[in-house]
């Protein structure tokens, strides 16, 4: 069987699984017409405004003590959400493909929850059942824990948005795999944790850092989320994407720019990295698809 | 303590908007300027997810079928909006399309306005919504053997009748599905919104900036239930599609 | 309808699939293309269906040059090797397929459209499936669905690629008398690919050999037995 890709002939006639060459080239370039007015524009722009007085003058507001809490603050927030939720979605993932048990449905929809609700509206809960005003967060006050416009709360919205990514990507993947393997090393006499950490961990990994990279990029990316739980106080609650909003309203264009396109550079390593690792976990799940 | 992390704060919700009854949430919902920023929100939310069908549509059929220079850096770019910031998307379309900026000048000479107007909130929603269709819809044109589209056309068939009565049959439901993400993730769009939007009420007030402004007015049980309309809703139009998406299935056996 | 293969060549970037072929097939044959693979029968097939087109030669049907009419206007029945057969879409709705597919001005009413499915489902003797979808049914019944599909349009000529290659030995048997049966009753030209040398002798009028591009030998299936033109062929056959 040929692949998918359709040769276009030598001769002057088209196969019969093809668009007519016009409307193959005008498709093709709408397309890159309007994702590059689309995708590639704003890109450009972020770098365009982040470097309009050069590059020191960016840099320097990079040293400004508000952007250093910024980015100090989102480092935070992503070295606890981000181990959190790849030890949950392993948990999930584990729980719904290998196990059979009531509410199966129901912990799945669940899991996808977040990727519907609003985060505004994320935020919304979480300072509606742990603010001043509720009985958990008076309790949390209390014992000198608060959550809403504080740091824990910034992690826990940052969590309920980004929850889905890895036990998404693992889903598939252990259902592909299924538990042969794991069943034979548990007859071998190994132990459950060694049998994950020796069979299942290894076969997941590559999905696992995929969803781990999406994880985190959402993470340290997050807004709406993180705009109604944090209370926005410079220097303590205000992650980077929050301070590019007090930056961009206050006119310090370059500062927000700068700070933005620190984040685009994230965003793009994550991209590269993403691509790179479909390349190779393509390969892997194409043989397991072949055979 | 999964559905505990998710469930609680949706309880939170429940209870504080309807903690005054069900008369002073009806109040809090029922004003011009809420219902406004609701159909606002909705309304544009609806029409950034179908030009997100149709465009997504194309898009996954000229990655997957065609060859040109650059398409493996195209299709990686295709989820830049998954991976960028939306408050940077935010800011990077205002300085587009504000009336200094590159394109927004454009607009300007040509006596037309898209930053601070509906059609910059559309901009931003198609760009947060770009990624979903195309990414839902590609794994299924690569799956469609070319014979399919072969038989088609020697048993007469033009080339757009077998699109439209094979090819598109086939890719439907994968693009309602994501039709259905892109229109959930246009009406809870904050970020890229709220920089390019202008936020002049009952014109281009999105809902969940009504709602960050009631809970910066100390208004509680307002906010909460200005979002829990929002789920309702949002839930409403993913039940109708998902219905649509069944009968679809059913009509066709169990394929 | 006479078919007249005229020097025809096919190459596919630098490596050549049909090196000059010429063959003469009288109307109403049944013919076989017999080969390994590789062996440019398939190639052959498709360029007659205009699924493909040839680097240089021509094709004719009943003398007039055919080798520039698109896929649509050939009219060919073509039934592919995987069936192809529309998944969302019932028995019935695939045959009626290439009568919906007419220009408004040509297109049968749909009672008449119904009632020529009905007789092709009689035809393939399965006339109770219409409703059905093509997933709910045995790999031989599909086979007789794409055939059906195939005659709806009123073909010109018939042209199989491995009618029977997906299917177990003892559907097959019953199969190739099915469609010597469907070639008498309707007299259609007739051009099945195989590699499968017992089902070329026992159901063609005409066996073509092939290999690497090039015609071997053609002749009745008893003449090629009798005397091979070539030491390949006498493998190909006797093996």
């Amino acid at each position: 069987m040929s692949d998918l890709s359709h040769p276009v002939p030598a001769s002057p006639f088209r196969p019969a699984a093809t668009e007519a060459p016009w409307l193959r080239i005008t498709l093709t370039i709408a397309v890159v017409a309007i994702l590059g007015v689309l995708l590639f524009a704003p890109l450009i722009a972020v770098f365009y405004e982040a470097l309009r007085e050069g590059v020191g003058a960016s840099l320097a507001t990079l040293a400004n003590p508000e952007s250093q809490s910024a980015i100090r603050l989102t480092l935070l927030v992503a070295a606890f959400a981000v181990p959190l939720n790849a030890v949950f979605g392993v948990a999930a993932a584990w729980l719904i493909t290998k196990y059979s048990f009531r509410g199966k449905a129901i912990l799945i929809t669940l899991i996808d929850i977040p990727f519907s609700v609003s985060p505004v509206v994320a935020g919304l809960c979480i300072v509606l059942t742990f603010g001043a005003n509720s009985w958990a967060g008076s309790w949390l006050v209390a014992h000198g824990l608060p959550v809403v416009f504080a740091v824990p709360g910034i992690v826990m919205a940052s969590m309920f948005v980004t929850f889905p990514f890895v036990a998404r990507e693992l889903i598939p993947v252990m259902v592909e795999q299924g538990r042969a393997a794991e069943e034979a090393a548990l007859t071998l006499g190994a132990s459950g944790w060694r049998v994950f950490f020796t069979v299942t961990l290894p076969n997941i990994r590559w999905a696992l850092l995929y969803g781990v990279l999406l994880c985190n990029a959402r993470a340290m990316g997050e807004f709406g989320a993180v705009a109604v739980v944090s209370g926005k106080i410079r220097g303590l609650t205000a992650t980077m994407p929050i301070t590019i909003e007090m930056l961009y309203n206050e006119y310090s264009s370059v500062a927000a720019f700068t700070l933005a396109a620190v984040l685009a550079l994230l965003a793009l390593v994550t991209l590269a990295l993403k691509t790179l690792l479909e390349w190779r976990y393509a390969d892997q799940l194409a043989a397991t698809h072949r055979h | 303590m999964l559905s505990l992390m998710v469930l609680l704060p949706i309880a939170g919700l429940l209870v504080q908007g309807f903690s005054a009854g069900i008369p002073a949430f009806l109040a809090a919902v029922n004003t011009p300027r809420t219902w406004a920023a609701l159909f606002l929100s909705f309304r544009l939310s609806l029409v950034a997810a179908l030009f997100n069908l149709v465009f997504g549509l194309v898009l996954a059929w000229v990655l997957v079928r065609y060859r040109f220079p650059f398409r493996k850096v195209l299709n990686a770019a295709v989820d830049l909006p998954f991976a960028l910031p939306t408050a940077v998307a935010g800011i990077a379309l205002t300085a587009l399309y504000a009336p200094n900026g590159a394109f927004g000048h454009i607009a300007k000479d040509w006596g037309f306005k898209i930053a601070y107007t509906q059609w910059g909130i559309l901009i931003a929603l198609i760009f947060v919504g770009l990624p979903f269709v195309t990414r839902t819809v590609q794994p299924v044109i690569e799956e469609i053997a070319r014979e399919v589209e072969e038989a088609s056309a020697t048993l007469g068939a033009t080339r757009a009748y077998t699109l439209r009565r094979v090819i598109w049959p086939m890719l439907a439901p994968a693009a309602l599905t994501g039709f259905a993400l892109s229109l959930a993730r246009a009406v809870g769009e904050y970020g890229s919104v709220i920089f390019i939007a202008g936020n002049i009420p009952l014109k281009t007030e999105i809902a969940p900036l009504l709602i960050v402004i009631k809970l910066e007015e100390y208004n509680e049980p307002g906010a909460a239930a200005i979002g829990i309309a929002m789920l309702v809703m949002s839930f409403g139009m993913l039940f109708v599609i998902n219905a649509a998406q069944v009968l679809s299935r059913k009509r066709r056996g169990n394929v | 309808m006479q078919i007249e293969i005229d020097e025809i060549s096919k190459e596919f970037g630098t490596t050549a699939a049909l090196t000059p072929v010429s063959l003469s097939i009288p109307s109403g044959a049944l013919v076989a293309l017999l080969g390994p693979s590789g062996s440019g029968k398939t190639t052959l097939l498709r360029i007659l269906g205009g699924l493909e087109f040839p680097t240089a030669g021509r094709v004719l049907f009943d003398g007039s040059d055919a080798t520039r009419l698109t896929v649509q206007e050939r009219r060919a029945g073509f039934v592919f090797q995987s069936y192809a057969l529309f998944a969302h879409m019932t028995v019935f709705e695939n045959i009626a397929y290439g009568l919906r597919a007419r220009k408004r001005a040509t297109r049968p009413p749909a009672a008449e459209i119904a009632r020529r499915v009905t007789k092709l489902l009689d035809l393939i003797q399965l006339p109770d499936i219409g409703a059905r979808y093509p997933s709910q049914l045995s790999g031989g019944q599909r086979q007789r669905v794409a055939l059906a599909r195939a005659l709806a349009i009123e073909p010109r000529m018939l042209l199989l690629d491995e009618p029977f290659g997906a299917l177990d030995a003892r559907v097959r048997k019953d199969l190739r008398q099915g469609l010597r049966d469907i070639h008498d009753t309707t007299g259609l030209t007739t051009i099945f690919v195989t590699h499968d040398q017992d089902e070329a002798m026992e159901l063609a009028d005409l066996v073509v050999v092939m290999s690497m591009g090039r015609i071997e030998q053609i002749g009745r299936p008893q003449d090629i037995r009798a005397r091979p033109a070539s030491a390949f062929v006498r493998d190909f056959i006797g093996a």
